[in-house]
């Protein structure tokens, strides 16, 4: 397999870890705080559209909607019972209790949905490109054959028109700019007359629509399980840092470099040790935060 | 009021219980000793196994909470990746002593030589990730860490050809159960002699925080700011704190290897970190004592759902699903109301709850 076949990987994979990392940015942002459960919110979405799908005979556009809704009310729900309330006492006791709402829901998943893996199913449209020449250099062939799937240009459509809604979104509605203007600064934006808890409360919303929708994504792409969410939530992360935290923009960026170098790793890399993709994306992330702590674009994380 | 007492963190602990503890651990390595030397012999009770197996997860993990303590409760460092110091050690002295692994390196160095590259590679790994991270923001460096242990959670299963892979390393010497007549009595000797290290590790790290040294330590969790304004180098004691905790893991690492027989990266997942940060919270951090019996509640409810497992109808997994989601539940609500945990010092913490 080519370069240019891992490239396609490589921006389908960062798609989706951009529409979740957009909504983890976002909360870092707004809410000040690392939101270990936020994979959870992934796992989450996709179920409420498996079960939308399998339950009602709903067609699949429909009930990846009803999943963007239901994940968008399960956030805000989450938020008032267990971030809200400890609001006030700093980023590391809400780290924490989100990692114990994290392993509380995986769990809760897991007991209701079982340990097997569910799908969406999709009739798959296949686009070939076979008549590319080889260019290879060494070992590694840069051009080679390539094919897109209908599943992967949905992926990418979707993560493209969620660019310009949440950029639409941030620059030209009352909601996101106050969204921005808390991100920059809360006591400012509230002695201009920002109600922050709303503008919070919409944050939770949002960052729950993206990542039910990312969930979905998953679900059609390949397939997910209670441990789904999970096992994406270190990438969105380090999308999220790798773009400075708090920025969208940022985030966008990171997550396409993270899945980039996930899918293009496997070329590089001997066969048997592609595993190792995951452990060069955290390599990155601790690289930024060391080199260039405020990310692609962003704020000051180092404080002495 | 005397101005020692007015002092921040002033004497967490009566004098005194350093000694105790330290008595209590040479005591319960005398015992052990005894069993293992002599002729002396045990019989376990088919259904107290679990209680000794539970029992020596928990006092190597005593020392994980110990050090996490040291590094968390004492001085503020959120260190998140502490399963990567505990499986350095391990995985340090699996290779070395080792004969005969199904795969991986395995070189057959006496154990307790390897004991002690164990506990020095776990110390220069917490010096390295020391070194470049301790002076990012409190939730960055508990992201770093998390990331460092998923790094090395990767290595491990992808090189096959040195780490040995999902199987791990295989034929560590088993320097107690060798010793120990039978069965039973290595596991009740392994418990007093795990025990006896865990008490004494207890007794020398409250002289260490009951001297000045913690008092600085816990100035820097307080305000590093005033800290360093007085003319303390913080970051050399964060520095210091974050490698003894990391040596600890190291060394309980190690014990772990020689006492299983074998290393695996399923041993060293991040459920580890967090059972030993919920012992913590729960117990109240900064608090010797209290964090390993924080450690004790959780450990302990493995033995209630173990035995309510023999009563209920439900699978096994669903049970451990439920087990886990209480657990979780348990760290949300400890942090909600009483975030200086069940005996922490709430003036202490700086916590209001």
């Amino acid at each position: 397999m080519g370069v240019a076949q891992n490239v396609v990987f490589g921006l389908v994979t960062g798609s989706y870890i951009a529409i979740a990392a957009i909504g983890f940015t976002l909360i870092y942002g707004i809410v000040n705080m690392i939101n270990f459960a936020y994979g959870e919110y992934l796992t989450i979405g996709a179920f409420i559209g498996i079960l939308t799908v399998g339950v009602l005979p709903l067609p699949l556009p429909v009930a990846a909607v009803v999943a963007m809704v239901g994940g968008g009310l399960v956030s805000l729900l989450l938020a008032r019972v267990f971030f809200t309330p400890i609001n006030q006492t700093g980023p590391v006791p809400m780290l924490l209790t989100s990692i114990g709402l994290g392993l509380a829901l995986r769990n809760g998943i897991r007991l209701t949905a079982g340990r097997g893996s569910r799908y969406f199913d999709t009739e798959t449209a296949t686009l070939r490109f076979d008549g590319l020449p080889a260019l290879s250099v060494g070992p590694v062939d840069l051009l080679g054959d390539v094919f897109v799937t209908s599943e992967q240009l949905v992926v990418v459509g979707c993560a493209v028109g969620v660019f310009v809604v949440v950029h639409t979104l941030l620059t030209r509605t009352d909601v996101g700019i106050a969204m921005r203007a808390m991100g920059d600064d809360e006591s400012l934006a509230r002695v201009r007359g920002i109600d922050t808890q709303r503008i919070r409360d919409n944050v939770w919303v949002l960052a729950g629509v993206l990542a039910a929708l990312a969930g979905v994504l998953l679900g059609i792409q390949t397939n997910v399980s209670a441990g789904t969410g999970f096992s994406q939530i270190l990438q969105i992360l380090s999308a999220a840092i790798l773009g400075g935290a708090g920025s969208p923009y940022g985030a966008i960026a990171g997550a396409y470099v993270i899945g980039l170098v996930l899918a293009l790793s496997t070329v590089f890399l001997p066969t048997g040790m592609t595993g190792l993709s995951s452990a060069i994306a955290f390599l990155i992330l601790i690289g930024v935060l060391l080199v260039k702590p405020s990310g692609l674009a962003g704020r000051e994380v180092r404080e002495a | 009021m005397s101005v020692r007492e007015r002092l921040p963190g002033g004497s967490v602990l009566p004098a005194g219980r350093a000694e105790q503890a330290l008595l209590v651990g040479g005591l319960c390595i005398l015992v052990a000793a005894v069993f293992l030397l002599t002729p002396l012999s045990a019989t376990i009770p088919g259904a107290l196994y679990v209680f000794f197996e539970v029992g020596i997860l928990f006092v190597i993990y005593g020392l994980l909470v110990l050090g996490l303590d040291l590094q968390y409760g004492h001085t503020g460092l959120v260190n998140f990746g502490h399963v990567v110091f505990f499986a350095v050690g391990a995985y340090a002295v699996a290779m070395l002593s080792a004969e005969g692994s199904f795969e991986g390196v395995a070189l057959g160095y006496p154990w307790m030589f390897a004991l002690v590259v164990g506990v020095v590679a776990a110390a220069v790994l917490g010096a390295v990730v020391g070194a470049t991270s301790l002076r990012l923001r409190d939730d960055f460096l508990a992201i770093v860490t998390l990331a460092t242990a998923e790094i090395f959670h990767t290595l491990f299963v992808n090189f096959r050809g040195v780490f040995g892979g999902n199987v791990g390393i295989l034929g560590v010497p088993q320097p107690v159960a060798d010793l120990a007549a039978d069965s039973d009595t290595s596991l009740v000797a392994t418990l007093l002699l795990f025990g006896g290290v865990t008490a004494l590790t207890l007794g020398m790290l409250t002289r260490l925080t009951d001297a000045p040294y913690g008092r600085v330590l816990r100035a820097i969790r307080a305000d590093e700011l005033v800290t360093r304004s007085v003319g303390k180098s913080t970051f050399r004691y964060k520095m210091q704190a974050f490698v003894y905790g990391a040596a600890l893991a190291g060394f309980a690492g190690g014990l772990f290897a020689l006492y299983n027989g074998a290393v695996a990266p399923g041993f060293f997942t991040i459920q580890v970190t967090v059972t030993v940060w919920i012992g913590m919270l729960l117990g109240g951090a900064s608090n010797h004592r209290a964090v390993l019996a924080g450690l004790a509640i959780i450990m302990g409810l493995r033995l209630v759902s173990r035995f309510a497992l023999d009563v209920s109808p439900v699978a096994a997994d669903a049970f451990a699903s439920v087990r886990l989601i209480v657990v979780g539940l348990i760290l949300v609500l400890v942090i909600r109301y009483r975030p200086a945990g069940i005996w922490g010092d709430e003036r202490e913490l700086g916590v209001e709850s």
